[in-house]
């Protein structure tokens, strides 16, 4: 365990690394990291959006009807800032991406294995690390970040349409005031710098976790076809395990700055 | 020329855990903290030698799971050996060094039992990939390599076809384009008749001479097609009693009172 962490680490930076060898050319590279981009974010795109609507609107009315129960309607900006744009929005889209494109990855890279087709790049003289996991890490990583933004942006915009949508349909039963003027100032009224730095470097080390994951997954499968279904999954379950484990980490952050607060309030 | 020899082999030593293969995601320097395990049994090769001059071309021979082809893939860097000096064109590359990228580096190129082209390339991509890869040249340049090397293997016309559209017979052609597209200095080819038909086979043979004698290149093939050496007019070795023994001439086996002439050569007294 411990010695996997370090060599996945070994491959990130080697893939890095491969971006500044003698055989770089800019035009062939940003076409192959366009191309993994795309495969990973925007044919997502579909089931991410309907995902981040629904769970804006759940968010959203849960909030209302049990915060106006308990008369803590000021603390609603602060709730949806935690949930979805802190913790549960980046969280969701990696278990996503993960579930989709860093399996699929591991498969493509896999098949290439059994295939004997990453030996033969490398007789060539062409590092399957260049060539094959650059690519896919980078457009990886740009993808996560975009469609991270994204969900935090179409769980709180559509999901107030879906919750306005909803009360109209059956009625205000819910007793719901929820206008988007509302909405809008108290969500960015509860915004601190902390988490404006931290929306933009979590999806980041998401995605830089899972493609390295789905990479190091597929690159280590022994010529033997029956691995590739196992490598997957494992890609699958680690990234899961490893994104938890990070967002663990990065929370210690919040704490450290919640408390330098509290004490200066003290 | 500063040196004479292609490739020298001294005293390689192979075992069966050697066959595992370079594994690309871990770093290199991590496997010399793995334990060795000395079991004789499951060796292949033990204390071999071999030695090929430059421009000379080598069959090498063997009943299947002699590690011929193993002897080919640690040639090529894809597998490292247990213990043994490697010596490419005069150069001694540690085996810490021992990778098949440092060894491309060299112009030693490899054609692939199955051929192993990029499954999503169309084939002239596929040959053109390594040429894009290290610059060779414009694009122009790299677009009539391409072009010589398909007319040359007569896969021309299904330049636009994606391999697994092709039989397996020519997607070994096209590898063997591939290899040829980047000019090596020694070329390994694992079994490049099997599976070609008697035209194709007819065809190649006088495209490996031309390597041989235009390009000066080395050659090693790995092939049970023995007749192949007589018409290339080349030496044979075998793998046997996990040695390498002598290369000699088609003739001297054929004719030799040896346990390998007496084996693998026994029917071809008749076809001759």
């Amino acid at each position: 365990m411990k010695l996997t962490v370090g060599q996945q680490v070994a491959l990130f930076f080697r893939a890095y690394a491969s971006l500044f060898n003698r055989s770089r050319s800019f035009k062939t590279d940003t076409k192959n990291i366009i191309a993994q981009a795309f495969f990973t974010g925007v044919e997502i795109f579909p089931i991410l959006f309907i995902v981040a609507t629904l769970f804006g609107a759940v968010v959203i009315m849960e909030v209302l009807t049990m915060m106006g129960k308990m008369g803590f309607d000021d603390v609603m900006g602060s709730l949806m800032v935690v949930v979805v744009i802190r913790e549960l929005g980046p969280i969701l889209t990696a278990f996503l991406i993960a579930g989709r494109s860093g399996s699929s990855l591991t498969t493509y890279i896999g098949s290439m294995v059994i295939n004997s087709e990453v030996d033969a790049l490398a007789t060539m003289g062409v590092s399957p690390i260049r060539y094959l996991i650059m690519p896919g890490l980078i457009g990886g990583t740009i993808s996560t970040f975009i469609m991270t933004i994204l969900f935090s942006a179409i769980a709180i915009c559509c999901g107030f349409l879906a919750t306005k949508g909803l009360s109209f349909m059956v009625g205000d039963i819910m007793h719901v005031k929820l206008t988007w003027s509302y909405l809008s100032s108290e969500i960015l009224d509860a915004m601190s710098l902390t988490d404006f730095v931290l929306v933009i470097v979590k999806p980041l080390v998401f995605g830089s976790i899972i493609t390295t994951n789905a990479c190091y997954q597929a690159l280590n499968i022994p010529h033997d076809i029956r691995q590739v279904p196992k490598a997957t999954s494992r890609s699958v379950i680690k990234s899961f395990l490893y994104i938890v484990i990070a967002d663990v980490v990065m929370s210690i952050f919040y704490f450290l700055d919640y408390m330098n607060e509290l004490s200066k309030i003290i | 020329m500063p040196y004479t020899t292609a490739l020298r082999i001294e005293n390689l030593r192979m075992t069966y855990k050697d066959l595992a293969g370079e594994r690309f995601s871990k770093p290199r320097v991590l496997s010399f903290f793995e334990r060795e395990s000395k079991d004789n049994e499951k060796e292949l090769l033990v204390d071999a030698n071999m030695e090929l001059m430059n421009g000379e071309t080598l069959c090498i021979g063997g009943p299947s799971g002699m590690g011929k082809s193993a002897l080919l893939r640690v040639i090529a860097g894809l597998n490292r050996p247990s213990a043994g000096k490697l010596y490419y064109f005069g150069e001694y590359i540690p085996p810490e060094r021992h990778t098949a990228l440092e060894i491309a580096k060299r112009q030693v190129g490899l054609v692939f039992q199955n051929g192993a082209l990029i499954s999503n390339l169309r084939i002239k991509d596929n040959i053109a990939l390594p040429l894009h890869y290290h610059k060779r040249g414009t694009p122009k340049e790299i677009e009539d390599k391409v072009n010589m090397a398909m007319d040359l293997m007569r896969v021309r016309s299904q330049a636009n076809l994606f391999p697994h559209q092709l039989s397996v017979g020519m997607q070994k052609r096209v590898a063997i384009a591939r290899s040829w597209a980047m000019d090596p200095k020694l070329l390994l080819m694992d079994e490049p008749t099997a599976g070609l038909d008697n035209y194709n086979r007819r065809n190649l043979l006088p495209l490996i001479d031309n390597m041989r004698i235009l390009f000066h290149t080395s050659i090693i093939i790995v092939t049970h097609d023995l007749l192949m050496a007589k018409e290339l007019n080349c030496n044979i070795c075998f793998l046997h009693r996990q040695q390498i023994t002598k290369p000699r001439p088609f003739d001297y086996w054929l004719n030799s009172d040896t346990d390998i002439s007496k084996v693998l050569f026994r029917d071809l007294h008749r076809n001759i």
